[in-house]
């Protein structure tokens, strides 16, 4: 369960990223009580607090925005993206001639030091203070929010004095890019810190790249290397950061010298407590272009004896986990998903929803714009049910990943041409001279002479003088109804083929679903993608991935994911809410395709004349739906993966209008080959103009 | 459509497109504009033509109901009998103008196919109805837009017409001519178009990425213009960009953040 504040924010914060940065990004939270060095970003996925820590005054979103900001500015700016052979502006160059080689630039350049992990988080630091300061200049709507973040952060910094010396500098160094303007350190460090400020503020130079940040970086370790990291400080005062003032290109900085081992440097290491609004320095800025382990490993990997160190860090198996997963061993979206629902007990009827209710088994009235209630056909008793059915329509939770798609596309996705081939033969092509029109490309020569003749006789003419040439209607309008039932969530029998993928009916229906939409985008039909189901009459869902004049967009395909079953099948209300909605639609042809994995089936359908006459009843009222629909000129089709399909389908339509596949998994294939079947059904069922 | 102006209209190369056109111009060879919406595709032919022709430009948007009559001519019936009425493109084709068909790919099949004898060295228009072969004035020329991005893919142009134009392809300016661009037309101050200029760059990764369409520099322009006449920036941005890119949620929060960190509030 993901927590609320996170939420509501995700995809547009994920877009939000995406537009500063031009990158796309999974947003993956972490728990309040998690520690954040263990929760680096990765190449495409930011991680966050489930709850934002926003100070007072300021809204969870708005903090997330300025992490996200300070996120994507890193690759707007080029944080990742380093060029040891690029100039920059700011400083004398320290950096030795680079050299081509397979090794990332990052990862290179933090080879040059003794200690790299101090090297990795004093170049993280100082690309934070440059990314800060552009982002304030970049964004001055964000400025004032981003300035509170900042000081918010800047007020949980440790204190200089309780640290030894190489600590309490770099640690001034963070306070610094965190906007302080002063700390209180022992005097013995004023000349360290004249030498860190310095080199670090320029980089709050518009003109300042991340080359300009390397070299700051081999100035502040020189520094940094250079003091003990151990003992304490006696007499600390306030040293304004305005005060102190060194020559960034003195000849003492220098890299590679042969540094001295200093007392403590065994045993500790400069860790800074990170900054909760900034990424930590994982991976990334050791040049891995992997996953999300922590930085530690992340050295630990650059290193030769790589197993036996890795087993040692990853307890819990994540980073082997995460770098599976960015193999793409592991399928992460299996994860997400839920098992399937618990099933339905007997009398499950979801929510109690009295206030739907006349009386226990009276009419049901809707409430709101996304509610409508249906009649139904009791077959027993041979007479409608008025208000009978409530259905509620809502949008499915938008899944995060579009990954389910794009591995349907490659997998399936040589069967395209083939679709789109077949769906473009059946466009009917011609046209209809229509004569006495209002307006058209010619003159009607038989229409303009009786115009002619009611003109000299006095009388006034029609102005229905023209012959036009009108092409025969051939837009298409079809709705998919797929059936997300809870039984589309059982695991089929192992494929003999692939005998350790697991596939349920309701992957094998997104997949199909997916490989659809691309052919019906190309053809340029009109479609709208629904998923239905059931919990008794007074709660039928239906979940709108993608409604009939909408565009396809990024977000229907995560609705598509975001699918889950539950419950029951009540066909009969989706296809008359469905035929109701096609048929306010202007196209000439009206398809309504409906996708099950079994009979029609509720709690409470039938089940009052007695268990016998429960099917009966259900095949009756929604043989009736589908005969309300074609009167409205929907052309109904229905296909099911229920081998036994056939038994009860044949007694609810016509031979040509439906087809049972009697193996699931050939649903992704079959699906678009079916509506080519059904498209060209129910065109030839159309009456052409005359 | 035609109309004569007085003034140039204001119009700001991005690259050698002004030489492109005046080379074809010169030789006659008709021109095929390429580019997504609002990127001044049809400002930029109303500024050659200002200064190229001495006709008024006559431009013809064409949608998917557009016959051929529509830019030919029709027969019309009065009390005398029929008389015929010359449609756009002859008119052009009879004056020497420069005849713009804005988003031609929109236009029925059959209505693409009567430009090819216009578009070769035969540099005529046969009139079916008329019985007649219209020769083109020695100044007549051709351009025709389309925008590949948004239309379907089953629309688009014959090879066979697409191959008798010189195309020319255009993008969003960048950064420092937008602002410029932007500043002249909605006549705001520098900082107010590079804020939107910037804004505009920023969005265009979501375009890149499918996300919505644009934003387009005239887009960008009516928020401008709307800023110019008080309107608070984000309340501009919010009727004239937000609301105008996309219609889902998440998307248009998404832009409302970005236009929330370039503007204050």
């Amino acid at each position: 369960m993901r927590p609320p504040d996170f939420e509501a924010a995700q995809l547009a914060l994920t877009l939000y990223f995406r537009a500063l940065s031009g990158r796309t990004c999974e947003i993956e939270p972490y728990a309040d009580d998690a520690d954040h060095w263990q929760h680096p970003d990765t190449v495409t996925t930011v991680r966050l607090p489930a709850h934002a820590p926003a100070p007072p005054g300021l809204s969870a979103a708005d903090w997330y925005q300025v992490s996200m900001t300070h996120r994507a500015l890193h690759h707007a700016l080029g944080t990742f993206a380093l060029d040891l052979g690029r100039p920059e502006p700011l400083f004398a160059r320290l950096r030795p001639p680079d050299s081509p080689s397979d090794v990332p630039a990052l990862e290179r350049f933090v080879r040059l030091f003794g200690r790299t992990a101090l090297a990795i988080e004093v170049f993280a630091v100082l690309e934070d203070l440059r990314v800060d300061a552009a982002a304030q200049r970049l964004f001055p709507g964000l400025a004032g929010r981003y300035a509170q973040v900042r000081a918010a952060a800047l007020d949980e910094r440790p204190d200089l004095a309780t640290v030894p010396p190489r600590s309490a500098v770099a640690e001034a160094l963070v306070q610094l890019s965190l906007g302080a303007s002063s700390v209180t350190a022992p005097d013995a460090l004023r000349q360290p810190l004249a030498l860190v400020v310095s080199v670090a503020r320029r980089l709050a130079d518009p003109a300042a790249t991340v080359e300009s940040s390397a070299e700051a970086a081999i100035r502040v370790y020189d520094v940094l290397a250079g003091l003990p990291n151990v003992g304490g400080h006696r007499a600390v005062r306030p040293i304004r950061f305005a005060d102190l003032d060194a020559d960034v290109n003195d000849p003492r900085f220098g890299l590679a010298r042969s540094e001295l081992r200093l007392e403590g440097d065994e045993k500790f290491d400069v860790r800074l407590v990170p900054v909760r609004y900034r990424d930590v320095p994982g991976p990334r800025y050791a040049g891995q272009q992997t996953s999300g382990m922590p930085l530690q490993e992340a050295i630990l990997r650059m290193t030769p004896d790589l197993d036996a160190q890795e087993a040692d860090a990853d307890e819990d198996g994540f980073a082997a986990k995460s770098l599976a997963a960015e193999r793409g061993d592991v399928d992460v979206t299996a994860t997400e998903r839920p098992e399937g629902p618990p099933e339905p007990l007997p009398h499950d009827h979801g929510p109690d929803l009295d206030d739907h209710h006349d009386g226990v088994h009276g009419h049901l009235h809707a409430h709101g714009r996304d509610e409508f209630v249906y009649p139904e056909w009791d077959g027993v008793a041979g007479r409608y049910l008025p208000d009978w059915c409530l259905l509620r329509v809502r949008r499915p939770r938008p899944v995060r990943s579009e990954r389910t798609h794009r591995r349907t596309l490659a997998q399936h996705g040589h069967l395209l041409p083939g679709m789109i081939a077949a769906l473009e033969r059946v466009r009917p092509a011609g046209r209809d001279l229509m004569l006495r029109m209002p307006y058209g490309d010619d003159l009607d020569l038989d229409a303009c002479v009786d115009a002619m003749i009611d003109l000299r006789t006095g009388i006034q003419p029609s102005d229905r003088v023209h012959a036009s040439m009108q092409e025969r209607r051939r837009d298409v309008a079809v709705a998919f109804a797929i059936d997300f039932s809870s039984s589309t969530a059982e695991r089929l029998p192992p494929d003999p083929r692939h005998p350790r993928e697991v596939q349920r009916i309701l992957d094998l229906q997104r997949d199909a679903v997916s490989l659809l939409v691309e052919a019906l985008e190309r053809i340029g039909d009109t479609y709208g993608i629904y998923g239905f189901s059931g919990g008794g009459r007074d709660d039928v869902r239906l979940s709108v991935v993608k409604d009939l004049d909408e565009r396809r967009s990024p977000a229907m395909m995560h609705r598509l994911e975001g699918l889950t079953p539950d419950h029951t099948t009540r066909m009969a209300p989706a296809i008359r809410h469905l035929a109701a909605r096609l048929q306010r639609s202007e196209a000439a042809t009206k398809i309504l395709l409906v996708v099950s994995d079994g009979r029609p089936y509720d709690f409470d359908y039938g089940q009052q004349y007695g268990e016998a006459a429960i099917m009966d009843y259900a095949l009756a009222d929604t043989a009736r739906a589908l005969d309300e629909a074609r009167r409205h000129d929907v052309r109904p089709y229905l296909i099911t993966v229920d081998p036994a399909g056939g038994d009860y389908l044949s007694r609810m339509c016509d031979p040509r209008e439906y087809h049972v596949i009697s193996d699931a998994r050939d649903l992704p294939e079959s699906l678009a080959q079916l509506y080519v079947v059904a498209r060209a059904e129910s065109r030839a069922r159309v009456p052409s103009p005359a | 459509m035609s109309s004569t102006l007085v003034e140039a209209p204001f119009y700001l190369p991005t690259g050698d497109e002004v030489e492109l056109f005046r080379a074809a111009y010169e030789q006659r060879i008709p021109v095929l504009l390429k580019g997504p919406t609002g990127c001044g595709k049809t400002r930029f032919v109303e500024h050659m033509a200002w200064h190229l022709s001495s006709e008024p430009l006559v431009t013809v948007t064409c949608h998917d109901d557009m016959t051929s009559s529509d830019m030919v001519g029709r027969y019309l019936l009065s009390t005398d009998g029929t008389t015929w009425l010359d449609g756009p493109l002859t008119a052009a084709v009879r004056s020497g103008a420069i005849c713009y068909l804005d988003e031609v790919v929109e236009a029925r099949k059959d209505t693409t196919v009567i430009l090819h004898a216009l578009t070769d060295h035969r540099r005529v228009l046969p009139i079916e109805r008329l019985g007649a072969t219209v020769p083109a004035h020695p100044d007549f020329l051709l351009v025709v837009s389309y925008n590949p991005g948004y239309q379907a893919t089953v629309k688009d142009l014959k090879p066979s017409t697409r191959q008798r134009f010189l195309a020319i392809e255009f993008g969003y300016p960048d950064i420092e001519r937008e602002t410029e661009i932007i500043a002249h037309e909605a006549e705001v101050d520098a900082s107010v178009a590079s804020s939107l200029a910037f804004l505009g760059d920023r969005l265009r990764n979501l375009d890149e990425a499918d996300i919505i369409e644009g934003p387009s520099t005239r887009l960008l322009i009516y928020v401008g213009a709307l800023i110019r006449k008080n309107v608070p920036p984000l309340r501009a941005c919010d009727v004239a960009l937000v609301q105008a890119v996309s219609d889902d949620r998440d998307v248009q929060e998404a832009v409302r953040q970005v236009a929330r960190a370039v503007f204050a509030e």
